[in-house]
């Protein structure tokens, strides 16, 4: 820490405590607010509430890496090579939460099993379960290659 | 010579080699890309948690959920693990702390804040047990079994559960409930709808409480090694082999980069797990 | 004194004079590293003798796997055939019908498959192509005495040879090895009864990849760190051969996917081992619901994916690298566009992170997202056709060395270009649709990366042979083995190519049941049979490589192939800390070849008057 002299550096840790306490307590309070413990009957809508938690967040996250970590101390470089391959992860993100959303619908469509199923073996057609009719011996196991091994050995050679 | 008459021609950049282009050392930037490297570790999780939860038709409340004190306390949301938060904070000022000292080459200042630094890992670590046990032992959800719900629609309860819930009592979409044993046996409560269906109350989504588990478990491993890593280095400080080394104190700076990304970390699992 | 002997003495009068001293062998008394037989040539810590370990390590696997494909070669080809001769090694998985007719067990067949697509990408094209080339390289290639951490690097490979370890005690345990594919998707992963290798197999399979990543990240660390410090002075970034561009840019990526891997690999071990749901929902096992819901196997893929995308360049660019070097230096010509080489390699770096569920076009990734992957993935042709333009440029008018490493580089670009025009089929998903899970991607992917990266693996082996053991490769020999694999490597997986596209399924045990199918009965024992004789001309690579250790032409000046770059102004019989006193100073990039009349100008000569710097 050639940078900056001693005293003020110590400065900077205890004013990161507390900045970090407090956005903390923000996010609590946020959080609570919202959902209605602290003032009766009063709610904030999810998405604005959502929105700044993610966003004090992701600014305990600068200030832990910048201030904690040194990085403002680094040469831009090193900061770059650090930080921008994050970048990846947007789409990630995206993808990944759409792709929750599609399986949320495809859920929707699947069918509870009754109780009487979860002993018996499904019967007919159980929503969209792929589990074939009942008196196939193929779906026997979980194997999905199954079907390639030779059921009654047909012999190659008869012509097509 | 040649060599040194040339370089005084051009102006000098870091990237001519020969000189460490971020003037940080290798070690240092060893634990920078390790640390990203982690973080996409991390990130993997928390992604498919978003995922996985965005597939879910209902999510527990977590202030519901993680509601409980030492001593039997219940109901104050959030409480405790704002208590964790702060202990994490702490601890990663002490770490600055000690790198401070290092920088000053003072052994004492660096073997004190390191010894503060390694307590607060260690009543995070307790806390997290606490935590753990809570929820497994009084609250019975492990990673198989969620026994924390949310309604669907509103209705009225017809029966009651002992605890909280008294037959009568009325409810609203969105609310959460947990589900109690008696004995070895679940008790769901029965209740009626507003249109006047009468339903059982359902275990919640599986997959939040073995997430929940399995990635505050992979962050408190985390602490754990980190806790570790810590002692170990804290014993070199004092034998004082740092002092005669030529890069003096970087090791006790490599380590408190990695005791504050596991601040940063739970930064995260703090905003999804908790707040969410 | 021998002649070599007295060549080591000398020191290269330029780095003599123009070298800088770093004061490396005052420190180094001896060589505190290498004292004794274990430290020299087991736990060694120095690069050279490290990359020597990855890539004997890599041969073995590659044997192992190469036969393995023989062996479901020969089922499929001939599904009725009497295998009981293979009886002796493979035990209990070779049944024996009436009249003692041996068959190889179904269960066993798809191990077989599983097995060979693990261990040839990651042990083989991974950990030996990378590992051994960037622990020679890097180093040499930059001015370096050794990698940053060399301890971490002898770690790397221990965690390699520990994982080797594990995966080869998988292939024996009594209930066989993982057998659900090397992508290893649940259900079929996740639930230990669902086939008898997803037993212990697996979990021994999952662990030995555990310790990879451990061992990929150990060593790419190192890499990374060390292309950044401790490149020698005067070695700007844009003086870097293209070898040690592409190791970096390949670390860099295996240091961003390998992760998520292993966070995939942890959520599958729980789901194993502790019964949760991360990839499980409705299912049914014997008829019976398992109490197994929530999860998602789709999941997996994702987080599969997005290593596996990545991987495959991570397999890819060691060998771009490589081709690069070796064939500007063979053509005697400067690469053709470095700078675009590089920027075309850092932008396939990226884009190879953002279209991993192009694998995933017919798992039921929603539609509307795969268009988003279908343009990404199309994109990247652009930056992989620079590449190929580039090298049909270098070689375009050059004073060309047909030895056997030419002769591998341009066998590459041949692949690449072959493999990479059926990637673009594969890349639209309404193409796709038809084409997946058929021998059509089966032959895609050995294409493009499985023969073009072995074909830069073997550039590589027979270019720096000299600086791997003091020795050449006999170059005669290497010449036959390259028209060999080439040849056959075309006609093994050309026909694929047409059986894929009439719709034969991959992973299937026998086609003869399918009556579609029976018509290519024929095209399947051709492929067969080519298989088995390109396999036998591996065997000349293996006698040449072990021979030449030995026997081989001893190698008696410094720069035989009047290179460029600075591992050939390492003395003849390598040294611990590669230079014998100074560093050389770089003066120049590393492809001044055929400039102002000379044929080449090594990296450590100073400018001359009023010369231009060719790297700007
Ligand atoms: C223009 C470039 C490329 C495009 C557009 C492309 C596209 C694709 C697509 C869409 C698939 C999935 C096919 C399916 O399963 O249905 C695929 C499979 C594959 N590609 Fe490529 N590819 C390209 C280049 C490469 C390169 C350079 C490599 C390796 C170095 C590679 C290795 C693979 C592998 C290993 C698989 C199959 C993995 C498996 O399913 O087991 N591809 N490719
Ligand atoms: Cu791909």
């Amino acid at each position: 820490m050639a940078h900056i002299n001693y005293e003020a550096a110590k400065r900077v840790a205890y004013r990161g405590f507390v900045i970090l306490g407090v956005v903390t307590i923000v996010e609590v309070f946020i959080a609570l607010l919202g959902k209605g413990y602290i003032v009766e009957g009063f709610h904030l809508s999810r998405p604005v509430m959502y929105l700044a938690m993610i966003c004090l967040s992701l600014y305990k996250a600068y200030y832990i890496i910048f201030e904690f970590m040194h990085m403002r101390y680094e040469l831009p470089g090193l900061v770059r090579s650090v930080l921008l391959p994050t970048i990846l992860l947007i789409w990630v993100i995206i993808a990944f939460f759409y792709e929750g959303d599609t399986w949320f619908h495809w859920r929707k469509s699947v069918q509870e099993i009754p109780a009487e199923m979860q002993l018996a073996r499904p019967a007919g057609n159980a929503g969209l379960i792929p589990v074939q009719s009942a008196d196939s011996t193929e779906a026997q196991e979980a194997v999905p290659a199954d079907s390639s091994r030779p059921a009654g050995q047909v012999q190659p050679g008869h012509t097509h | 010579m040649m060599t040194t008459d040339q370089t005084q021609q051009t102006p000098v950049s870091n990237w001519e080699g020969g000189r460490e282009p971020f003037k940080a050392s290798y070690g240092k930037l060893m634990m920078w890309y390790f640390l990203l490297s982690d973080a996409f570790t991390f990130a993997g999780f928390l992604i498919s948690y978003g995922a996985l939860r965005f597939s879910s038709p209902t999510w527990p409340v977590p202030d519901f959920v993680f509601s409980s004190l030492p001593g039997g306390i219940h109901h104050k949301p959030l409480i405790f693990v704002t208590f964790m938060t702060f202990v994490l904070i702490v601890s990663s000022v002490t770490m600055v702390r000690a790198v401070q000292e290092g920088h000053r080459y003072n052994k004492k200042g660096v073997a004190l804040w390191m010894t503060l630094t390694i307590v607060g890992g260690l009543i995070f670590l307790a806390c997290q047990a606490w935590e753990w046990s809570t929820l497994m032992g009084k609250e019975h959800m492990t990673i198989h079994v969620n026994p924390f719900g949310t309604h669907i629609e509103s209705g009225t309860y017809l029966d009651g559960d002992g605890h909280d819930v008294q037959k009568g009592d009325q409810f609203t979409a969105g609310k959460s409930y947990l589900i109690h044993k008696h004995g070895d046996e679940w008790a769901p409560l029965r209740y009626q709808t507003e249109s006047g269906e009468i339903k059982q109350q359902q275990f919640g989504p599986k997959a939040f409480g073995a997430l929940f588990f399995f990635i505050t478990g992979f962050h408190g491993f985390h602490v754990f090694s980190g806790v570790v890593f810590l002692s170990i280095i804290l014993v070199n400080v004092l034998s004082g082999i740092y002092a005669n080394r030529k890069n003096h104190y970087e090791m006790v700076e490599k380590i408190g980069l990695y005791w504050h990304f596991v601040d940063l970390v739970w930064v995260f699992v703090f905003l999804v797990f908790y707040l969410l | 004194m021998s002649v070599v002997q007295q060549k080591n003495k000398e020191t290269d009068p330029l780095i003599r004079d123009l070298g800088h001293d770093d004061h490396f062998h005052a420190h180094h008394h001896g060589d505190k590293y290498q004292t004794n037989f274990l430290t020299t040539y087991i736990f060694s810590q120095d690069h050279k003798m490290i990359a020597r370990q990855y890539l004997i390590t890599g041969i073995v696997w590659a044997i192992v796997g190469a036969l393995m494909s023989l062996v479901f070669r020969i089922q499929l080809a001939y599904p009725d055939a009497d295998v009981s001769w293979l009886k002796p090694f493979l035990g209990k998985w070779i049944t024996l019908g009436t009249g003692g007719v041996g068959r190889l067990d179904p269960e066993f067949y798809y191990a077989l498959v599983t097995m060979h697509g693990t261990i040839l990408v990651f042990f083989v094209l991974t950990a030996g192509l990378s590992g051994t080339f960037s622990n020679l390289l890097i180093p040499m290639q930059i001015g370096a005495r050794d990698m940053a951490s060399p301890f971490l690097n002898m770690l790397s490979y221990w965690f390699f040879f520990l994982s080797s370890l594990v995966m080869m005690y998988s292939l024996f345990v009594s209930t066989g090895p993982f057998s659900g594919g090397w992508t290893a998707y649940p259900p079929l992963s996740a639930l230990p009864q669902a086939s008898s290798g997803s037993g212990a197999g697996l979990t021994l399979w999952l662990v030995s990849l555990v310790l990879f990543v451990v061992s990929i990240l150990l060593g790419g660390l190192n890499y990374i760190t060390t292309v950044l410090n401790l490149r020698t002075q005067g070695m700007t970034m844009w003086r870097l051969p293209l070898t040690v561009w592409a190791f970096l840019v390949t670390a860099i990526i295996a240091l961003l996917s390998f992760p998520v891997l292993a966070s995939g690999f942890f959520l599958l071990i729980f789901d194993r081992s502790l019964g949760t749901s991360f990839y499980l929902s409705d299912i049914f096992i014997n008829g019976q619901a398992l109490d197994r819901i929530g999860g998602s196997p789709i999941l997996f893929q994702h987080l599969f994916w997005f290593l596996g995308h990545p991987e495959v360049y991570i397999i890819i660019l060691p060998a771009m690298g490589i081709v690069s070097e070796v064939m500007s230096v063979h053509a005697r010509k400067p690469i053709f566009g470095y700078r675009a080489m590089v920027y075309s390699m850092l932008s396939i770096g990226f884009l190879s992170f953002i279209v991993w569920a192009h694998h995933m076009f017919m798992s039921g990734v929603n539609p509307f997202l795969s268009n988003f992957f279908v343009i990404f993935t199309l994109i990247i042709a652009v930056p992989s056709a620079v590449k190929v333009f580039n090298w049909l440029t270098t070689l375009y008018g050059g004073n060309l060395r047909l030895n056997t490493q030419m002769l591998f580089c341009i066998g590459f670009v041949s692949m690449f270009i072959s493999g990479g025009l059926t990637g673009i089929f594969l890349g639209n998903s309404t193409i796709d649709i038809q084409q997946h899970d058929t021998y059509f991607v089966v032959a895609h992917f050995h294409v493009v990366m499985g023969v073009a990266a072995f074909f830069g693996m073997f550039a590589g082996v027979y270019n720096w042979f000299p600086k791997l053991f003091g020795r050449f490769m006999n170059d005669s020999l290497g010449k036959i083995h390259f028209w060999l694999t080439i040849i056959g490597a075309y006609a093994v997986f050309g026909p694929m190519h047409y059986i894929g596209l009439g719709g034969v399924p991959r992973r299937y045990y026998r086609f003869d049941n399918f009556d579609a199918f029976r018509d290519f009965d024929d095209l399947n024992q051709f492929i067969t049979i080519a298989a088995i004789v390109t396999f036998f001309a591996q065997l000349l690579f293996v006698v040449n490589f072990f021979w030449s250790i030995w026997k081989g032409r001893k190698l008696t000046e410094k720069n035989p192939y009047g290179s460029n770059s600075l591992e050939w102004t390492t003395p003849v019989k390598t040294i611990h800390g590669n230079w014998p006193d100074k560093l050389p100073v770089v003066q120049r990039w590393a492809y001044d070849y055929g400039k102002d009349g000379k044929e080449f100008i090594q990296q450590h000569k100073p400018m001359a008057e009023g010369e231009e710097d060719s790297s700007h």
